[in-house]
């Protein structure tokens, strides 16, 4: 760690793992609750507003500490203010909190949930932005402090560089996006419509921007690959991902009430989503066998890793039913569950990982650390978590078949046609439990115990070109 | 072409993108309240109330949600509002195997929340949900079966696997019910014989129809 302050990544990362533990252990109740409704005291909506707003958080936390990290890294100086960033902190967990009670309480007793000058006090009741409008205004409160004292430290060091600046604007375009949900619309359409400008606009463009720039400084850290070289691709992926991403928000303007020449745009532009991110992992890979100097294997291993899945989940899993014509039949069903599942898991889960796996090593200066937990915790997720997507995938063909094709009842196809695939999803969710918690005694034991030898060592040098 | 090249190609091709969206955008908010009828007090109550009751959290509206439980965008028009209605208060009554659990909605919050579906229910959604295009189930053809569909019998009841779950299956009705009056009454006023139905009388049916749907029912043994 070359600057102090840089040690504050560490508290957002620590909060960061808990949450994602908390979100796991939540998903698997929710899966047992498709077998068995009743199964725990909190009703499934409550767990499902848990398990995907965890999700949020915590992914939004372990970005807030990577940028802590890469920024004063970037800039060559102290953050601007290290208080401020304590501050920040601490006042968004004390705001996750409450909010995550209000949850429980509404679970216990619905009508808790009271309108209060015009707003709900528990919980907004619309997927994914579910927490309350005081809790929104923390939120963005919390977001600008924290994006000034970024912009403040590359300010002040009148150093910018093309990681930084793209970060920056990555998550400067995820603050303003932020925004379009936080106004109340009387036709539902128009909400859905602003909705998902938050939402795809998060994880379709502004994420896979942090992402792409998060990329190139994980493999400018790990890999004595040239800066230029990587700032150059970086460009081009995070410009590709704007160029498709921004209009392809379309397809999910097929079937809400909008009119009919977002097929078209949607179809088009989405459909061609998946080249930046086929590019990001031609990039990894380009990378890593250009430059053999490697210092630390583990961390490219997940960066690597992040880029294969980014594609896999969020790039084919999508584009499979993002044509209008096949999302007639499969939109609203399982298949969008499979597809999210897998997107989160390789664009975000992955990447926060990596970067975890990068920069703690620097944050508690042991770089040579043992990594054999690390890449069995990593096995034991994916292979849990590609069965978790099987399962879900088959799950919606049966689904889109027998509901939307031959007419039969939801329900029906529910609890007796899906059921099989409902019992390997929770099983395969115990798995990916077991994954996670390797990774959370990894995170706390990292940098504490002896690192292996040799082979096995976690920094390489390779002289031979590939 | 040189990174400045690559990084200004970045900035102003996404800017250039946005101003189109933000174009599509203004364009189609015009257009969106000649795609859906007019929102009346009681629908946007109703709306507030789906939100307090964070409906979403187990149900998709439009196709978007949690998928845990039926979309509700067409659930006005495939089943009866006195349903739907006893069913918001307290699904258990009238289903004992719903998943759903008693939110405590009174009868006018699920007038109001009613009134927001039946809303939703007439947007001009391009089309969807489809039709399912594969539905030729094999009924019998007999002048009875034409009733049965003709009067929506199955957006609630299943025969043979084929059918809704929100009343009794009737795959062997006749064995549990084999009086031919009981039926008779039940149809024109199901709560005359089972007094929590939650099922609607249909005195509109003629007395011809009532005749050859309830033959039709006496052959589910």
């Amino acid at each position: 760690m070359k600057y102090k302050s840089q040690k504050i990544a560490e508290y957002f990362y620590t909060f960061a793992v808990l949450l994602f533990l908390v979100q796991v252990v939540v998903g698997i109740i929710a899966a047992l609750q498709f077998i068995w409704p009743d199964f725990f005291p909190l009703k499934f909506n409550i767990i499902r507003d848990l398990h995907i707003n965890a999700l949020v958080v915590w992914l939004l936390m372990g970005l807030m500490g990577a940028t802590y990290f890469v920024v004063p890294e970037e800039a060559q100086s102290e953050l601007w203010s290290l208080p401020l960033a304590y501050f920040q902190f601490w006042a968004t967990v004390v705001t996750v909190t409450l909010v995550v009670l209000g949850y429980i309480w509404m679970g216990f007793n619905p009508h808790a949930n009271k309108f209060v000058f015009g707003t709900l006090l528990l919980n907004e009741g619309r997927e994914y932005i579910e927490a309350p409008r005081w809790a929104d205004i923390l939120i963005v409160v919390s977001v600008l402090l924290f994006l000034l004292n970024n912009f403040m430290t590359m300010y002040k060091s009148k150093r910018w560089t093309g990681i930084q600046g793209t970060l920056l604007g990555g998550l400067t375009f995820l603050a303003l996006m932020y925004l379009p949900g936080m106004f109340y619309t009387k036709s539902m359409v128009k909400d859905q419509f602003w909705w998902w400008w938050v939402v795809h606009l998060w994880v379709e463009g502004a994420w896979e921007v942090i992402a792409g720039a998060l990329l190139a400084f994980m493999l400018l850290k790990v890999t004595n690959a040239p800066r230029h070289v990587l700032e150059r691709w970086m460009y081009i992926e995070v410009a590709l991902v704007l160029f498709t991403g921004i209009l392809g928000t379309g397809h999910h303007y097929y079937w809400i009430g909008t009119p009919k020449y977002w097929l078209w745009i949607g179809g088009i532009f989405s459909s061609l989503e998946p080249v930046p991110l086929l590019v990001m992992v031609w990039d990894a890979f380009r990378t890593t066998r250009v430059h053999r100097v490697v210092t630390n294997r583990l961390g490219l291993f997940y960066a690597v890793a992040h880029a294969v899945f980014n594609f896999v989940g969020a790039g084919l899993w999508g584009v499979i039913h993002t044509v209008p014509m096949a999302n007639k039949w499969t939109h609203g069903t399982q298949i969008t569950t499979a597809h999210g599942h897998l997107a989160f898991y390789g664009a975000y889960v992955l990447l926060v990982i990596s970067m975890i796996y990068i920069t703690l090593p620097l944050i508690r200066e042991r770089t040579d650390f043992r990594t054999s937990r690390g890449y069995t915790s990593f096995w034991v997720m994916t292979i849990s978590m590609i069965f978790i997507v099987l399962s879900l995938t088959g799950a919606g063909m049966v689904q889109t078949y027998m509901e939307r094709l031959v007419g039969l009842d939801y329900v029906t196809v529910k609890a007796n046609y899906n059921l099989v695939f409902w019992i390997v999803r929770a099983i395969s969710g115990v798995g990916f439990l077991v994954g996670v918690l390797i990774f959370v005694v990894d995170y706390f034991k990292l940098g504490h115990e002896p690192a292996e030898v040799g082979a096995k060592s976690n920094v390489s040098v390779t002289t031979h070109a590939a | 072409m040189s990174n400045r090249g690559v990084r200004n190609l970045f900035i102003f091709g996404s800017l250039f993108f946005f101003v189109i969206f933000i174009g599509l955008t203004v364009d189609t908010m015009k257009k969106l309240d000649k795609r859906a009828p007019e929102i009346t007090e009681e629908v946007d109550q109703g709306k507030k109330l789906w939100h307090k009751y964070d409906c979403i959290g187990c149900h998709t509206i439009l196709g978007n949600g949690s998928y845990f439980a039926p979309d509700l965008t067409k659930i006005t028009v495939n089943k009866p509002e006195g349903y739907l209605e006893k069913f918001l208060v307290n699904p258990r009554k009238v289903k004992p195997s719903a998943a759903m659990p008693v939110l405590g909605i009174s009868p006018e919050e699920a007038k109001k929340i009613i009134a927001f579906l039946k809303w939703i229910s007439k947007v001009d959604t391009n089309g969807w949900p489809p039709k399912p295009v594969l539905a030729t189930y094999r009924m019998p053809r007999s002048p009875g079966v034409t009733v049965f569909q003709k009067y929506g019998c199955t957006a609630c009841h299943m025969i043979n696997g084929v059918g809704g779950t929100s009343g009794p299956d009737l795959t062997h009705v006749a064995s549990r019910k084999p009086d031919r009056q009981w039926h008779i009454k039940h149809i024109r006023d199901p709560q005359s014989v089972v007094p929590d139905s939650a099922m609607p009388g249909f005195p509109q049916m003629s007395e011809q129809e009532l005749n050859q749907l309830v033959d039709y029912l006496l052959t589910l043994k």
